[in-house]
């Protein structure tokens, strides 16, 4: 089980300058995170994969648009998150997809780590979270796959931070209830 | 207990060998070995990147051969019997020399034919009017 936290620097800068074996690192740390998040959104398997494909080719092909290397995750997540996007829009989809959000809420102060889920209670974790509107479930996905600040998650899916706040708090509240009906 | 992280990453953990798979094409993709020769990267640049055009446009070239070589070969059918000037010229004349072999005793020698004065005609007038 890859860990949360990176104890070796992702070889960024090696992949910049085209090592074949450094982007398949890169791939390889992230490629089933990257899946994850984009299956849970779009919720088929073979768009899941396509979207993953796609992202891996834009990544090499645009890789000089990333600012700083230290950035390379949320910068793949952004990537993808748009694809995600575009194959919505394309099948006018977004709209009924898409839930406006007014007012910041609270800050999210809990790592992903801290919160602990029972066996029993997996499956309804993860019905609650197909459940939630696509941009609760975006930077819920998001906060709890790579724990993205929420900063970043505003930048990857190209919000406000106080958007991404009020669809933290949101989605955090529906959660937390969620585990308090199920003790 | 486990973490949402753990959760969701356990879940897709039937899903490694596609995403190894597709990690490999999109590299082999990026990174395939460039040809060694200069004959070789010319196919690779010139032919090979655009391979489905090239084969489209043979498509439609085959067809137009095709199209172009049965209506020639229905062309030259009709006019295989038709022989040329000069020799339809000489066959016209062994034919009158053969005639005139047959038929030496019945028609008179082209000399003993008296030759018809030439007498012109007048213009016709009405031609003119009606033209003008």
């Amino acid at each position: 089980m890859q860990v949360v936290a990176e104890l070796e620097p992702m070889p960024v800068a090696q992949a910049r300058a085209g090592e074949a074996a450094a982007w398949d690192a890169l791939f390889r740390r992230y490629q089933r995170p990257l899946y994850v998040y984009v299956y849970e959104l779009v919720r088929d398997e073979q768009t899941g994969l396509d979207v993953v494909q796609e992202t891996f080719i834009a990544a090499v092909r645009h890789i000089g648009s990333l600012q700083a290397d230290d950035k390379f995750g949320g910068w793949l997540f952004g990537i993808a998150h748009q694809k995600c996007l575009q194959r919505w829009r394309r099948q006018n989809r977004e709209a009924s997809r898409q839930e406006e959000l007014a007012g910041a809420g609270a800050e999210y102060e809990t790592s992903p780590a801290e919160l602990l889920i029972r066996r029993e209670q997996e499956t309804r974790f993860m019905e609650l979270l197909t459940q939630l509107p696509v941009p609760q479930r975006s930077v819920l996905l998001l906060h709890f796959i790579e724990d993205f600040s929420l900063a970043e998650i505003a930048g990857i899916t190209e919000t406000g931070l106080g958007t991404v706040k009020s669809r933290m708090h949101y989605a955090k509240k529906a959660l937390r209830k969620l585990l308090e009906e199920n003790p | 207990m486990k973490t949402p992280r753990e959760i969701l990453l356990e879940r897709h953990q039937a899903i490694e060998p596609r995403l190894d798979a597709i990690r490999r094409e999109v590299l082999a993709s990026r990174w395939e070995p460039a040809p060694s020769n200069g004959l070789a990267r010319v196919w690779q640049e010139l032919f090979w990147s655009c391979r489905r055009t090239w084969t489209g446009l043979a498509a439609v070239w085959v067809v137009l051969f095709l199209i172009n070589l049965s209506q020639r070969d229905a062309a030259s059918a009709r006019l295989a019997p038709s022989q040329s000037p000069a020799e339809t010229i000489m066959a016209f004349r062994d034919q009158e020399a053969l005639l005139r072999e047959l038929l030496a005793d019945r028609i008179p020698p082209l000399e003993a034919i008296p030759a018809r004065p030439f007498e012109p005609k007048p213009r016709s007038e009405i031609s003119r009017t009606t033209a003008v």
